[in-house]
């Protein structure tokens, strides 16, 4: 069986400016893949052309073996790809069960359900993401780190087969990464596949089996954490030396 | 539960009364409140789009326009009965909003609100100088077959049923996919689009049935008055009058319009007989107050369990 998301020669410019160049790689079902990248790499370009929000310009991107570019956003989460965003989307003057009400009312397999089979639905999906005691609160009275989780709670209610997470832990602060990892690793092992854009590196790292690492629209490296961690070349470009050392003490610490 | 079932005795306890209410009072009432049913009819028809998704159509009134002229054409050249040229009526302003409705739903905020008055602002053009309307001469329509009294309270309960029948379908829209759709779209349309809401497909319905319902207001109004021009059928001050209504009772409230209609033409009957050569200026100056003091109307003012705390610091937020 191919990939669950193939990307092949994707680009998409913006007037002169190339956010995406010839980008591919694959994800395959089951993993949490993240991608990494300085600022104005072209992370969230790449979410965007993925979900339909942006068309890309060249190149095609395959899921399940269908051909995704150029649908609207809705149909390709109809299709089970679903995102969060970096600035975050939620429904002001809905309750936290509505807003997430409407991802079950809305997404796959959404059209013929009746309002109270998606209630409960939308429940379940509550009681995964720990927020069910949340659920009459109206959004505008959410924290940042509730809004976040409530993001992907929307998401998730929609049934995707691909979750694409872009900076779901900025923000936040050390035991709410913690609570954040902790859903993004059960969901995955429910066998979602995902894909999480990420500033906070002990996150990005700690849970993704690969890592794609984006430089000035271009994919630079691809491969595990451990390998990505000892690119000499990411490292120059965006972990930084800092990181580097620590790491290689980190490795010296275990030889003894 | 108990709040709910004391909310449907409630209104049907006014129901009621409403019921019995033209058979206690005089003509001059019943014709009243015939105005108010009809403002009601539109205001909620309205409040379908405006109230749920946000956008402001401005020029609504056409659909009470093409809904008058359809029902009164039909009826003289091709002799339909009222009912089934009241529906065929209606049923054109529903297509008519689907099929102009896909180009300029893509309009956001006031670009959609002007394109709607220059629809109507053009079809009122076009029914003037056609043959089929009978231009600016209007159109007689045929007469009620009913003696004076019997025709009173036959509109009036004609015009009572739309005004029920359209609030029905309000609250229906509310609680279901529609509405979840609509409210999406209104608080964040990337969100929406992004959770698999095909945002323009429910703009479009929402517009169409708020289309229907503004087109079956036009149609009996017709009827009720017996004459139409294009000037008093495509009056863009109907829609400002409705749309007012809406924010003064509370846009996306089901309750809201109605009461919106209730105050303003109430306010303005009195007001008028009281102040014939002013009435318009206390009018204004009253709905100017109204606004002032609680921006997110009559509803919004209930449910602060009718605070002054809450009007004041309307007040202070609008920093007069």
């Amino acid at each position: 069986m191919g990939a669950l998301l193939s990307i092949k020669n994707v680009s998409k410019y913006f007037g002169g400016l190339a956010a995406n160049k010839a980008i591919s790689f694959d994800i395959e079902a089951g993993e949490i893949i993240g991608l990494i990248g300085p600022n104005g790499s072209g992370k969230t370009t790449l979410i965007n052309v993925i979900t339909g929000n942006d068309v890309a310009d060249q190149g095609s991107i395959r899921f399940k073996g269908h051909e995704i570019v150029r649908l609207k956003p809705y149909i390709i989460n109809r299709l089970g790809i679903a995102r969060t965003y970096q600035v975050v989307q939620p429904f002001i003057g809905m309750s936290v069960r509505e807003n997430v009400v409407a991802g079950v009312l809305f997404g796959r397999d959404g059209k013929g359900r009746k309002m109270g089979v998606a209630w409960e639905r939308a429940d379940e999906v509550l009681e995964l993401c720990h927020m069910q005691d949340k659920r009459n609160e109206m959004v505008e009275n959410l924290t940042i780190a509730d809004i976040k989780r409530l993001e992907i709670a929307k998401a998730m209610a929609t049934d995707p087969d691909l979750l694409l997470l872009d900076e779901g832990m900025a923000g936040l602060n050390p035991k709410e990464i913690d609570e954040a990892l902790d859903l993004a690793t059960r969901i995955n092992k429910m066998g979602m596949t995902l894909l999480v854009v990420e500033h906070v590196m002990k996150a990005v790292m700690s849970i993704s089996q690969r890592v794609v690492v984006l430089h000035q629209g271009r994919l630079m490296a691809i491969g595990t954490p451990e390998a990505i961690a000892k690119d000499e070349q990411v490292i120059k470009a965006y972990l930084g030396e800092k990181y580097s050392l620590r790491q290689k003490n980190r490795g010296e610490v275990k030889r003894l | 539960m108990v709040e709910k079932r004391k909310n449907i005795l409630f209104f049907g306890i006014l129901i009621f009364i409403l019921i019995l209410f033209p058979f206690v009072v005089t003509n001059y009432w019943i014709r009243l409140f015939t105005g108010i049913f009809m403002y009601g009819t539109l205001a909620q028809a309205t409040n379908i789009l405006m109230g749920f998704s946000g956008l402001v159509p401005f020029g609504n009134v056409v659909f009470f326009g093409i809904g008058a002229y359809f029902t009164g054409i039909t009826m003289l050249n091709l002799g339909f009965p009222f009912f089934i040229a009241l529906v065929f009526g209606a049923s054109a302003c529903f297509v008519f909003a689907f099929v102009v409705g896909h180009p300029v739903l893509k309009l956001k905020g006031h670009y959609f609100a002007i394109a709607t008055m220059g629809i109507s602002e053009a079809i009122k053009q076009i029914s003037t100088n056609v043959k089929i309307t009978r231009g600016g001469m209007g159109l007689n329509l045929p007469l009620v077959p009913f003696e004076v009294n019997t025709s009173y309270l036959f509109f009036y309960f004609l015009m009572f049923s739309a005004m029920i029948l359209v609030t029905l379908v309000a609250l229906w829209i509310s609680r279901n996919r529609v509405g979840y759709a609509l409210r999406a779209i209104m608080s964040n349309e990337d969100g929406a689009k992004s959770i698999g809401i095909n945002t323009p497909h429910y703009k479009v319905l929402a517009w169409a049935i708020s289309a229907f319902f503004t087109g079956l207001g036009g149609g009996i109004f017709a009827y009720w008055y017996g004459y139409i021009d294009p000037p008093s059928v495509f009056d863009i001050g109907i829609s400002v009058r409705f749309i007012i209504m809406i924010l003064l009772g509370g846009a996306g409230t089901i309750i809201g319009p109605l009461l919106g209609a209730f105050f303003i033409e109430l306010l303005s009957e009195t007001v008028w007989s009281q102040f014939l050569f002013i009435h318009l200026g206390v009018l204004g100056a009253i709905i100017v107050l109204v606004v002032i003091f609680m921006p997110r109307g009559f509803v919004w003012f209930y449910r602060q369990k009718f605070s002054l705390e809450a009007l004041l610091e309307n007040v202070r937020k609008g920093k007069l």
